[in-house]
């Protein structure tokens, strides 16, 4: 937990504590990159507003030699870092101020995620079973048709299943590096997947928008 | 500007003097003259009004003094009048200025004083909004930390739960004002992309979710809107703020409604209430800062005002108008930009 505020370290630590995890405490971004290295912790929860450097670095340093879930804690003018972060490679923000309990929860959707196989499993929308390795889609055992771009960007969601997959990360994977800025493109082939996945379409339970982020695709709707 | 309404009003003077000269007599093209310095004087300072009368008398000279068409003099009466042409002027223009400076300063202290009320009126509000929840949250925390042992589970539960409801009302609250003040300094930059509303429409709402469970919310947003290109956070405040707004004034059940309509090239966002009409209120204040509906029902009289400066920096326009049959609209809009190319259908059969 890489964290300045010593109370706000405090009620985490007697949260977490609760919970049976094990907190290893950072006060500042250069202890945090060591300790990741150190402890090899399970999760690691990086605050972006930290006394010596970026929590965005914390993270990249992290990436260098890890794929440990990260979780950020940004708060509210902290917009656009937050979307960096996530670009950084962090896998799930929560926004200060938080209730313990949402916390929690994320952190324990990124910790199942990360001993799931990727990408290897089907994925179960209501009715709705995804076969993303054979590529195959049915409501019930009424088969939906699906094209390979929306496979391939519903895959990506997949990879981040219950946790956030930013804009740029999806337009990058499904559409390539040069369109990045397209967002557009999201826009239309998520409506799509919607109208395809989704029993309603306007208020989707599966397929959710970040405002002003990305997407985030979660099972239990 | 003044100098070349100087040329126009001397030469408008010499035309007019020569059409009647031959019935009038001279003093009357001198008064004519006259009249023209007045009126600059009025309007310009006294640079302009100089130049006007330096004109004036020249022309004078020229056109209706004999010998006519030069600029000799014969009879010295006129120097007179050309010195009180000249003295008009300047007194007039040098009057005029001092009370367009006086104007001038009076408009500079109302708007002292209206800084002035704004501050008072966010002082007053901080008081009010952010001392209660925080005389809860003093009092409930301290009786869980000093009395804790002696208070029953449920209890300390209750009294826990009030200081973790109370802070939240609270950062609500700090974060408004945080936004106001951002939003006026002109610090923040709209990052725009390509946005479906009716995606965040549902969004809000689904994100809304208990606050919104008084009311009947209905969401009519045809999917096949076009994308605008908008700061999606910034306008996601948008719809939480008048949807809150809705919400907190109408009576529980009523029915609030989301609408996005094309109108021209624009679009238009709507969140209509069937909750009785805007009453008094004059619809151009219910966007000012501080403007509360109604003492008792809460919020810091910010959310309109935010509203209003997000549609501002979009380019757009907020307003509200009462709904036939005893309801209200908040309406917003936002321009359409052609849509870029979708990527090629082909290419993913």
């Amino acid at each position: 937990m890489v964290e300045d505020e010593p109370e706000i370290r405090r009620f985490l630590r007697s949260s977490f504590g609760a919970e049976n995890y094990r907190v290893v405490e950072s006060p500042n971004g250069r202890r945090g990159t060591l300790d990741a290295g150190m402890h090899k912790p399970d999760l690691a929860i990086v605050d972006l507003g930290l006394p010596d450097f970026d929590g965005v670095e914390v993270i990249r340093h992290i990436r260098e030699w890890s794929t440990m879930p990260i979780i950020v804690l940004s708060a509210r003018i902290q917009e656009r870092s937050k979307i960096e972060a996530l670009d950084a490679g962090a896998d799930d923000y929560i926004t200060k101020p938080f209730g313990v309990g949402e916390l929690l929860a994320r952190v324990r959707v990124a910790l199942r995620h990360r001993t799931r196989l990727p990408a290897g499993d089907s994925l179960i929308l209501g009715n709705v079973r995804i076969d993303l390795q054979r590529r195959q889609a049915a409501r019930g055992s009424q088969a939906i048709h699906l094209t390979p771009i929306e496979f391939r960007l519903l895959a990506c969601l997949a990879k981040h299943l219950g946790m956030v997959a930013t804009h740029r990360e999806l337009l990058r994977e499904v559409w390539g590096p040069t369109h990045v800025e397209d967002t557009h493109y999201l826009r239309i082939y998520m409506k799509q997947l919607r109208e395809k996945l989704e029993d309603d379409p306007i208020q989707p339970r599966y397929l959710l928008t970040e405002i002003g982020v990305g997407y985030r695709l979660v099972e239990e709707g | 500007m003044g100098y070349a309404w100087a040329v126009g009003a001397a030469t408008a003077c010499t035309l007019l003097g020569l059409a009647i000269s031959p019935r009038f007599e001279l003093v009357n093209s001198a008064m004519l003259y006259l009249l023209a310095i007045v009126a600059m004087a009025l309007r310009y300072g006294r640079g302009p009004v100089a130049v006007t009368s330096i004109l004036c008398v020249a022309a004078f000279d020229f056109f209706f003094v004999p010998p006519k068409g030069t600029f000799t003099v014969h009879d010295p009466q006129y120097w007179l009048t050309f010195g009180m042409m000249l003295a008009v002027g300047l007194i007039i223009s040098t009057l005029t200025e001092t009370v367009r400076k006086r104007e001038k300063a009076r408009a500079q202290l109302a708007l002292e004083a209206e800084t002035e009320r704004i501050r008072s009126a966010l002082l007053a509000s901080i008081s009010h909004d952010l001392r209660t929840p925080l005389a809860i949250m003093t009092g409930a925390s301290s009786s869980l930390a000093e009395r804790g042992e002696q208070l029953s589970a449920q209890e300390r539960g209750a009294l826990a739960r009030s200081v973790y409801e109370r802070s939240h009302e609270m950062s609500e609250l700090v974060d408004k004002v945080l936004q106001m003040t951002r939003l006026e300094s002109g610090s923040i930059q709209p990052a725009r992309d390509w946005v479906s509303l009716g995606e965040i429409s549902s969004a809000v709402i689904r994100r809304l979710g208990e606050r919104l469970s008084s009311h009947m919310i209905m969401a009519e947003v045809p999917d096949d809107l076009p994308l605008v290109r908008v700061d999606a956070a910034l306008i996601e405040q948008v719809f939480v703020n008048l949807l809150e707004n809705a919400v907190r004034h109408t009576p529980p059940g009523t029915l609030v409604r989301i609408r996005g309509q094309i109108d021209g090239d624009d679009l238009v966002v709507s969140v209509e209430d069937l909750g009785g009409g805007l009453g008094e209120a004059d619809t151009r204040n219910l966007f000012a800062k501080f403007q509360r509906r109604s003492e008792r029902r809460g919020g810091v009289g910010l959310g309109l005002a935010i509203c209003q400066a997000i549609v501002k920096l979009h380019g757009g326009r907020i307003w509200a108008e009462p709904l036939p049959g005893g309801g209200k609209a908040f309406r917003f809009n936002v321009r359409m930009d052609e849509v870029p190319e979708a990527p090629a259908a082909t290419a993913d059969a």
